[in-house]
């Protein structure tokens, strides 16, 4: 206690220091008559010096040296004008001006699994959404600017930025990241959907080191909006993958030999996980034998924290001496020293450390039917709940390419799909396990519902008729044959829906209570919860009956990433169905499961719908297909959209309420979690 | 000595022969487990925005030998535990399974042989006790503290003792670590660090332990303490504690050591579920995880392997302090 006083005071001398530079310390709460700029909460660096009248000067974190020296293959620190770029961003925190240090505690569920909560704290991208979840405003990026039919994205880049081991950071790195890495079939397979533009590829150009534009083969003013709200970042050190990079270094394989792989690719691999999710097992994780050989434990980043310990337990992360932001007072941000991530897949363990107050914040994975005993311990734990809204909701998908030939051909059947999305309580769910919070919903894609969808989709078979389902199960030969009042197949083997679900994906709950209305009506249902890594294992080698799994998109979002819309229906890390349908699409009909017409539809859709302008008749009449094909056909199954619970110790400053419980503006992101700091750690 | 060398060397084979068994039946079990490691070692793959192929599954169940006999791939397995002390790759964490074990699984041991050691090192003394005193005071205590232990499933201990803890102390308890020791080398500090959090598992386990082995004694030394023989030596002048130690405690000794094996099983089983509860990170909850949520067989298959050669080492060794012990016991065993 006394030490942290100690610390607190230091700090408060630091800021009293800086409080004689001319700039006023302005916070969203109180600008002290200091005009806004450009974009919410932020300022170029030139833009608040004009604003407010003044000069800013810096200062950096008192423990930055000591926070660099746990970074392998860090250099010794130079002073912190040679780290912040020339023109760094000034960021206006939420309440007041923080004080540095203490450790951000967090909890994720594996080393793969439910990361995205912390990933986002630390993440940067060119671009991102403001709070307002409306608004996209620079990052890493100085500027953009679009030419005039969406075909030319051209960003600015900070002059003097640096990656987290000092080097400088350039367009370089973007193009790299571009022709050299997703594109690099050595290194991901095959390029995803967010790297091309109507199927096509994009060209990356360089006029300077400042300077990245992006050419496209075909209008997608979506683009940017991928840019704020995903999670791959556009740019990987070419200084340092490049030297395993057979393309940059004649030297790729002889340098890997040097660390103990046999090609340079493997390095690559070992780095960069070989998929842009940034949470793939490091080397010491992976090959801890070769950590100390490794000129580096993981690859430099741009993000607030970086990495430095890692074992299936958890992560351990600290402050990047070279992050591009400052508050209004000329601190360098973040102001949290470090982050320690637990890994704990057990719901009601995660539950208890959030009641007792071990973990600073939480919203991955917390669901609504948690929310009452943590909402009840608030005070004596000293902590806040908040329930928001969620974008994405639950949902069934019965899957369209089953290996097993009979039950293909049933959850194939739109009629059994119709009747199994009546046979769902919806009513009862939303009492029973959302506290009659939620709404009731069938799954449109779309979410929240634009303008331009008919409200009559939300509500396409979603109502409660357990004769109905009965009836339709009747009609396509799914009856009970042998007596023991259960349905069967139509050739009379048992029909037993094997219900797999991670509580990452859908709470344990709300799959006990639909398994209980098919059982209802015939369908025998058993429930089994395991791990995310073994659901998205199985759902991926097309081994689920059902998928379980939230699912929905801002209409923003969709216009950047097309993945809903194509098969199935979403990444490794979403809901998805019809795999080998995907398959088909892949191999352009060589192997695979040719899907029916509506599928063909959806795909000459999307890319149509990318290009469209948003508002346009054109663009609101592919929409309005869109909703149709993808409701009609119930290929995932809509439940209850419902509120879920947003933790945060009140220890934890800067902190706003969210907007939304969602993943799709990439969680944390839009409420710059660099700002936040911990008032009672030192 | 010939002949304990020959019934050691018979003990030895026998251990072995037994471990090649269970080798088999893990394996076995191991196979039963739905879907297999090639599978999700593509499943993987899908993130790199690849769609896996029933050829591309094929592909790798090569590369990985999958196709090859099931005996053949059993005999490859066991040669590679036994000759090279290797298990392979875990099929979901994709990191090799020694590194992921490592020192887990000698953590798991270590927390069931102490919790072991300190039930015998209660239960010995105050078994015999119990037996021998006609205090019914004592006696209804004991039986009370050893009905509990007996009854109280250990996770429902776990639970209260997190939440009593959780209200007093506002601490859940949980966790093998500090935060700050969790990936640190070994050290004095660490040790010190381990045992702070270590007592409370051993503490739950050791409890039902001693409770079982207090029954045991108990009994076994009631049963000795009235026959003949002990009479006997008692009209001959033998009494107190000379004649308890030399006569009746020593009988009632050799099938406590003989049930060594069987008692370490028991502990571990119930360690899982209570290294779930608290959140240790070691082999047992490992083991939960491998078998019932990640259904990630080699895991499993490989701390199966690992406990239950432990547990026939242990036997192994019992067998030959008691053939020490007791002559008889080399004698029925060699049939001479």
């Amino acid at each position: 206690m006394g030490k942290s006083f100690l610390f607190a005071g230091v700090a408060l001398c630091a800021f009293a220091g800086s409080a004689l530079a001319d700039c006023p310390q302005i916070t969203v709460a109180d600008m002290k008559g200091v005009k806004a700029g450009a974009f919410p909460q932020q300022y170029e660096l030139a833009e608040f010096e004009g604003a407010a009248g003044c000069k800013l000067s810096f200062a950096a974190n008192p423990k930055s040296a000591d926070l660099n020296g746990k970074i392998q293959g860090n250099g010794a620190l130079p002073s912190l004008a040679e780290r912040l770029p020339e023109e760094p961003l000034v960021v206006v925190p939420y309440a007041e001006i923080g004080t540095y240090g203490g450790v951000l505690d967090g909890l994720s569920n594996a080393p793969e699994a439910g990361t995205s909560d912390l990933l986002s704290v630390r993440h940067v991208s060119l671009v991102r959404y403001s709070d307002d979840l409306a608004t996209i405003v620079p990052n890493v990026a100085k500027s953009w600017e679009w030419n005039g039919d969406f075909t030319k994205l051209t960003f600015k880049l900070r002059k003097g930025h640096k990656w987290s081991d000092g080097s400088p950071f350039t367009s370089e790195d973007v193009k790299f990241w571009y022709d050299d890495m997703v594109f690099d079939e050595n290194i991901i397979k095959k390029p995803k959907d967010y790297v091309l533009v109507a199927g096509e590829r994009m060209t990356v150009d360089t006029p300077d080191a400042e300077t990245v534009v992006f050419n496209l083969p075909a209008p997608k003013p979506g683009l940017l909006a991928h840019f704020a709200t995903h999670y791959s970042q556009p740019f990987m050190p070419k200084h340092f993958l490049g030297m395993y990079h057979p393309k940059y270094s004649s030297d790729a394989d002889a340098n890997a030999k040097k660390l103990g792989f046999d090609s340079g690719y493997e390095v690559i691999s070992a780095y960069y996980g070989n998929s842009d999710w940034t949470d793939t097992p490091s080397l010491m994780l992976a090959h801890p034998d070769k950590v100390a050989k490794a000129p580096k434990a993981v690859y430099p980043t741009l993000e607030s924290h970086i990495v430095v310990a890692e074992s299936t337990e958890g992560r351990h992360l600290v402050a990047n001496p070279y992050f591009h932001m400052v508050d209004t007072a000329g601190n360098q941000l973040p102001y949290i020293n470090e982050i320690d991530e637990v890994h704990i897949n057990e719901n009601e363990v995660r539950i208890l450390k959030a009641v007792n107050g071990e973990i600073d914040y939480k919203s991955q994975s917390l669901q609504l039917p948690s929310a009452p005993i943590m909402l009840e311990n608030q005070e004596k734990g000293g902590y806040t709940v908040d329930l928001k809204p969620t974008i994405a909701m639950p949902t069934f998908a019965f899957n369209v390419t089953s290996t097993d030939e009979e039950k293909r051909k049933v959850f194939g059947n739109l009629k059994f799909r119709q009747a199994m999305s009546v046979a769902m309580n919806r009513e009862e769910i939303n009492e029973v396990a959302f506290f009659d919070l939620g709404q009731p919903k069938q799954y449109i894609a779309f979410s929240p519902t634009p303008d331009f969808v008919d409200p009559k989709w939300e509500k396409h078979y979603a109502q409660f008729d357990p004769d109905l389902a009965k009836k339709l199960l009747d009609e396509i030969g799914v009856v009970d044959k042998d007596g023991d009042g259960a349905r069967d197949l139509p050739n009379g083997s048992p029909l037993v829906l094997n219900l797999q679900f991670a509580t990452q994906g859908i709470s344990g709950q709300l799959v006990e209570l639909v398994a209980q209305n098919w059982t209802d009506v015939g369908v025998k249902a058993t429930v089994k919860e395991v791990t995310p890594d073994e659901y998205r294992s199985a759902q991926s080698s097309n081994q689920l009956d059902v998928m379980m799994w939230q699912k929905g998109q801002p209409l923003a979002i969709v216009l950047g990433n097309s993945e809903l819309f194509q098969p199935p229906f979403e990444n490794y890390f979403g809901g998805r169905n019809g795999m080998l349908w995907a398959e088909y699409v892949d191999s352009k009909g060589a192997s695979g499961v040719k899907p029916p017409a509506f599928v063909d539809a959806l795909l000459a859709d999307i890319d149509a719908f990318q290009s469209a302008p948003v508002g346009t008749k054109e663009s609101n009449e592919i929409g309005q297909r869109l909703v149709q094909n993808m409701t009609e056909n119930l290929l995932f199954i809509g439940t209850v959209q419902a509120p879920n619970p947003i933790y945060h110790r009140n220890g934890l400053k800067n902190f706003p309420e969210f907007k939304t419980w969602s993943y799709e503006y990439y969680r944390t992101y839009p409420y710059r979690p660099q700002q936040w700091f911990l008032a009672d750690e030192g | 000595m010939l002949r304990f060398i020959q019934f050691t060397a018979t003990r030895a084979a026998m251990a072995v022969v037994t471990l090649l068994l269970v080798s088999f039946i893990v394996f076995t079990l191991m196979e039963l487990v739905p879907a297999n490691c090639a599978e999700r070692y593509l499943a993987w793959k899908n993130t790199q925005g690849e769609q896996i192929s029933v050829e591309d599954i094929r592909a790798e169940e090569q590369r990985l030998g999958l196709d090859k006999p099931y005996i053949q791939r059993w005999a490859t397995w066991v040669g590679n535990v036994f000759f090279k002390g290797d298990f392979g790759d875990s099929c979901i964490l994709r990191v090799n399974i020694n590194q992921l074990l490592g020192e887990k699984i000698w953590i798991s041991l270590g927390i069931c042989f102490v919790a072991l050691l300190v039930a015998y090192l209660i239960a010995l003394p105050v078994g015999i006790i119990s037996a021998t005193v006609a205090s019914p005071a004592l006696n209804n205590g004991l039986r009370l503290v050893s009905y509990l232990g007996l009854a109280l499933p250990n996770f429902l201990l776990a639970l209260m003792i997190m939440l009593f803890s959780t209200m007093v102390f506002g601490d859940s308890m949980t966790g093998m670590f500090s935060k700050e020791f969790r990936d640190a080398p070994w050290s004095w500090d660490r040790i010190l660090d381990f045992l702070s959090h270590a007592w409370l598992p051993i503490f739950i386990l050791g409890w039902s332990a001693t409770a079982f082995a207090l029954q045991t004694v108990r009994a076994l030394m009631s049963d000795e303490y009235g026959k003949l023989y002990v009479t006997a030596a008692r009209a001959r002048g033998v009494h107190g504690r000379k004649l308890l130690w030399r006569y009746p405690a020593r009988h009632a000794l050799g099938p406590i050591i003989n049930s060594l094996g069987f008692d370490l099983n028991r502990v571990f089983n119930e360690l899982p579920i209570v290294a779930v509860i608290l959140t240790l990170s070691e082999a047992g909850a490992l083991l939960l995880e491998g078998l019932a949520r990640s259904n990630d067989q080699q895991l499993a298959g490989a701390i199966i392997f690992m406990l239950t050669a432990s547990i026939v080492s242990l036997n192994f060794l019992t067998d030959v302090l008691l053939s020490i012990i007791d002559p008889r016991v080399r004698k029925s065993v060699m049939g001479g």
